[in-house]
């Protein structure tokens, strides 16, 4: 039994960072889980990093793309709003689209713009996260999002923070000018 | 002597014409008070106005599950009655897959939305379309008026909803002063042919039988004097009305009249006015009453109590047709109209209130999110109009299966009636707005508040967050790290030994951390907590959203934690959300009694956990559901929809919790005894089934399962835990945050026998 415990715990310290065993454990008792495999010769590389830069999915660029129409006419009230310098009317009809849409990537873009307009930019930030986490990846949005928060960063006088919200822009927007010739 | 006598004379009259004029003067002053009262209380505000609460508006639009069923539910709910010739607002048709509806207009927070007739159609459980028909146009999205769920009147108060009489059926003044009032448009105040009339009235029946009080004099006596029958009252009462008819219009003085009259009594709260008490009795505006409904209220004006429809409703029935009757003789309403009138039913909406008043729970909620930004007195008096987000259909699912559920599981558990009581509530997940709040299994009785108020112990639910702060850290914890299920003894100082017991006091042998939360297993739990360290923990919990003050001890990692049930929506909001916190809010807007936007309460969140972590938890709540102590959820949901979740039950049995989330709604249910004695239930044979059931009929969107940049989704080999591929036949996909997954093979993996010099190769080129 000591002999397994202690090949079962050379074998934990072998496989890189898959089973953690609880920091002080004696080894398991009662049902142990089978051994894990002993050790192996090399470690498989990571994949490659291709040299040419694959052509961008075809993310949806506009609100119209993803919505219905309900929240694309709310969407086209909440502009208004925003031109005729009512942002906080603007957020309104945005937050009863989200009702609607609650999941909706495009209105959170568009609602975190609303409350930089009105200067609350802690909530821009949030916001504009809020649309990045759902976005999963649509650099297009993602890039309207960070623009939102380099600038909500500015008005907070977080200048560092701005500065690295510019690289994530620089990044997004080397990323979409590699890919454009690829895009028809 | 004659001269002696003349000068008596002289001095007795001169005694007389002194004592008159003092008495002219004291009487004179005495009217330039009452005059001067008068015009104060009629000046500018008469009332206190209570404040307003309605629910969220049912919003229409094309692509909305909503079939027509449902629909017509909620038009009934808000008063509207069916009527296929649609000519007043208030009214609609029903057919298969299509609703013809007259909705009314309302003022909304951000615009006035006009009456309109539209027709709405279905296909199956959506909505497909909706057309203005008058103008024969599609529209994009429509709301219906929303409802009225309360008012916010002081202690002992009168409540009441303003009208103007240019706004109301004119059936209902011509009618009211038929009945009370004959002579109200030519007397001056007083009316003397009424008094004698009641005079001679009260002297046969040998004591008062009968009031010789004109309206003006009746809206005298609520305005200012007690009831209380004094020949003193009576002579104040006849000088106010005679000076009030000099000062104003009868018109103005029937609309105080309608708006002041009381009709009625809910508990403290007193009815007030005939535009309340359209909402009180038929749950819908006063200009939709018909004439039998017009005579009800008009026939209570006599005794509100005495003829109180929902207790006493054959005389209400007697007195109405009674009132229907003068309206036939005066000529209001036909012969026909009052043959058929009269065979109608009440038609009173049932229960404690009707529409208003329905929901004390959740009123108490918006009470207390107001009085963080409003004065008492703002609140009794202005006549703000508060939108809140209560949803009407998710509060009326909330409400049934808790009222159901109950004296279920106390039957099938040989319990008294009665011994159980329950909370919950549902919240929007990624808003935080509380759609429904259920503060006991009364859910009408506006008692103690179990959903806000009670603090329990919450058991298992703060299981997830102690593997979300071990899931924070992937160098060290990933969803298949392997946990001892060991005894622990903990010795802390000051404190008997703590020797914590799995829920079954059995041990299971080591266990994959996601096994271990999904079969809510106390001691691996207790583990993962300790080499963690509980101010770690209770961190996560805090910035999950608990406000709390339990301390940072190792019994917080079984939930040694008081909280109530909305403050666990709250924290499971957060997870619900990706990680983003918002505070459960009750209010979106407040407007003035004019309809002027005054206050917007906009939405806050605050990102507060990483999206990688959280989604690794959020798989691991699904395995709770799954093959976990939530798994009878599934006897009801179809398996299509993923829904996460969580038990927890508390030490002796005392508190049974179920919380959990899918896409769009996070629900949160207690089962338990106020008397804090045990139940026999854990989460699963307790709150669960309330739980099931509610996210079943509140139709829960499925999670939609896709996994964030910083996630990979490996697949691997579950005996061994390594990267499994298509040798591998039991392989299993688990999330992992980037770069923290296995980078060996299995054995069972092709790659895993063939792992040699040349393998990087074929890891380039493909296989």
């Amino acid at each position: 039994m000591v002999l397994f415990a202690a090949l079962l715990l050379a074998a934990c310290q072998t496989t890189s960072g898959t089973h953690q065993v609880y920091p002080g454990s004696t080894g398991p008792e009662g049902e142990p889980l089978p051994p894990p495999p002993g050790p192996v010769d090399a470690q498989p590389l990571p994949p490659p990093l291709p040299v040419v830069p694959p052509p961008l999915p075809d993310y949806p660029k506009t609100a119209e793309q993803i919505s219905g129409a309900a929240v694309t006419s709310l969407m086209k009230r909440a502009r208004q709003y925003r031109q005729d310098g009512q942002p906080d009317q603007a957020a309104g009809t945005l937050e009863r689209a989200l009702r609607i849409e609650p999941r909706n990537y495009f209105v959170w873009s568009a609602l975190a713009q609303a409350h930089l307009a009105q200067k609350n930019y802690a909530q821009a930030e949030s916001m504009a996260q809020k649309s990045n986490a759902l976005a999963r990846g649509n650099i297009y949005v993602t890039l309207e999002n960070w623009k939102t928060i380099a600038a909500a960063r500015n008005g907070q006088g977080d200048a560092d923070g701005a500065a690295d919200a510019a690289a994530q822009i620089a990044a997004l927007q080397a990323r979409l000018d590699a890919a454009q010739p690829d895009t028809p | 002597m004659a001269v002696k006598s003349r000068s008596r004379l002289v001095i007795l009259v001169s005694l007389l014409v002194l004592v008159a004029s003092i008495g002219g003067a004291i009487f004179a002053g005495y009217l330039v008070k009452l005059d001067r009262e008068i015009r104060e209380r009629f000046a500018g505000a008469r009332w206190a106005l209570p404040a307003q609460v309605y629910a969220a508006p049912q919003e229409l639009y094309a692509g909305l599950p909503l079939n027509s069923d449902d629909l017509v539910h909620e038009l009934q709910r808000l008063g509207y009655r069916q009527d296929a010739r649609l000519e007043m607002t208030g009214t609609y048709s029903a057919g298969a897959q299509h609703v013809d509806v007259y909705a009314r207009g309302f003022d909304f927070w951000d615009g006035v939305q006009a009456p309109e007739r539209l027709g709405v159609s279905f296909s199956g459980d959506v909505v497909t379309g909706i057309t203005d028909i008058d103008k024969n146009q599609p529209l994009d999205l429509v709301r219906l008026d929303p409802m009225l769920i309360g008012s916010i009147y002081p202690k002992q108060g009168e409540d009441r909803v303003l009208i103007k009489l240019s706004d109301v059926p004119p059936l209902l003044p011509k009618g009211l002063v038929a009945v009370e009032d004959h002579g109200f448009y030519s007397h001056s105040g007083i009316s003397i042919k009424a008094i004698f009339r009641a005079g001679i009235a009260n002297l046969r029946a040998g004591h008062v039988v009968q009031g010789g009080s004109t309206l003006t004099q009746q809206l005298i006596k609520n305005f200012f004097l007690t009831s209380k029958q004094t020949w003193n009252r009576k002579f104040n009462e006849a000088s106010m009305a005679m000076l009030l008819e000099s000062h104003y219009s009868k018109d103005e003085i029937l609309e105080a009249y309608m708006n002041e009259v009381h009709l009625g009594q809910d508990g403290s709260r007193a009815v007030h006015g005939f535009g309340l008490g359209a909402h009180f009795y038929f749950n819908k505006p006063l200009d939709e009453l018909r004439p039998h409904e017009i005579a009800l209220l008009v026939g209570l004006v006599k005794g509100p109590s005495y003829y109180n429809p929902r207790r006493n409703p054959q005389r209400a029935t007697a007195r109405r047709n009674l009132v229907l009757g003068v309206f036939r003789d005066e000529g209001l309403i036909t012969d026909a109209e009052y043959q058929a009138d009269i065979q109608l039913p009440l038609g009173v909406v049932g229960g404690r209130g009707g529409g208003v008043e329905r929901y004390p729970a959740f009123v108490e909620l918006v009470k207390r999110q107001l009085e963080n930004d409003y004065k008492d007195e703002d609140l009794t008096n202005e006549g703000l109009r508060i939108f809140t987000t209560l949803d009407p259909r998710v509060q009326e699912v909330l409400e049934t299966h808790i009222v159901e559920q109950l004296p279920e599981i106390e039957k099938s558990r040989k319990m008294k009636a009665g011994t159980l009581e329950a909370a919950g509530a549902v919240t929007s997940a990624d808003r935080g707005e509380v759609l429904a709040l259920v503060g006991g299994r009364d859910v009408r009785f506006p008692g103690f508040n179990r959903a806000l108020d009670s603090r329990r112990s919450i058991g298992s639910l703060a299981k997830p967050f102690v593997y979300l702060t071990a899931l924070e850290h992937p160098e060290q914890y990933n969803l298949e790290t392997v946990i001892d299920d060991e005894p622990i003894e903990l010795k802390l100082p000051g404190a008997p030994v703590w020797a914590p017991k799995n829920y079954d006091r059995q041990l299971h042998g080591p266990q994959h951390l996601y096994m271990a939360l999904a079969q809510s297993m106390n001691l691996p739990t207790v583990r993962l907590g300790l080499s963690l360290g509980a101010p770690a923990v209770l961190k996560t919990m805090h910035e999950a959203g608990y406000d709390g003050d339990a301390k940072a001890l190792p019994s917080i990692f079984l939930g040694a934690v008081d909280a109530s049930p909305l403050q666990m929506a709250e924290m499971f909001g957060t997870i619900a959300s990706g990680g983003f916190h918002a505070s459960p809010s009750a209010i979106r807007e407040v407007q003035t009694k004019e309809g002027k936007p005054l206050q917007r309460y906009p939405l806050q969140i605050k990102q507060v956990f990483a999206d990688g972590p959280i989604y690794l938890l959020t798989w691991a709540m699904q395995k709770v559901m799954t093959i976990g102590t939530g798994r009878s959820a599934y006897s009801l949901l179809s398996p299509d929809t993923a829904v996460a979740g969580k038990s927890g039950t508390t030490d002796d049995f005392r508190d049974s919790w179920f919380a959990g989330f899918g896409a769009d709604r996070v629900t949160v249910i207690w089962v338990g005894r106020d008397d804090n004695q045990s139940t026999g239930l854990s989460g699963s044979s307790g709150a669960l089934r309330v739980w099931m059931r509610v996210m079943k009929d509140l139709h829960v969107r499925s999670l939609d399962n896709i996994p964030p940049a910083s996630v990979e989704e490996v697949s691997i080999d579950p005996d061994s835990g390594l990267r499994a591929d298509a040798q591998c036949v039991d392989a299993i996909t688990v999330p992992y945050l980037s770069n923290a997954g296995p980078q060996d093979w299995a054995p069972c993996a092709a790659q895993g026998s063939q792992n040699g010099p040349m393998q990087w190769l074929k890891d380039i080129f493909g296989h």
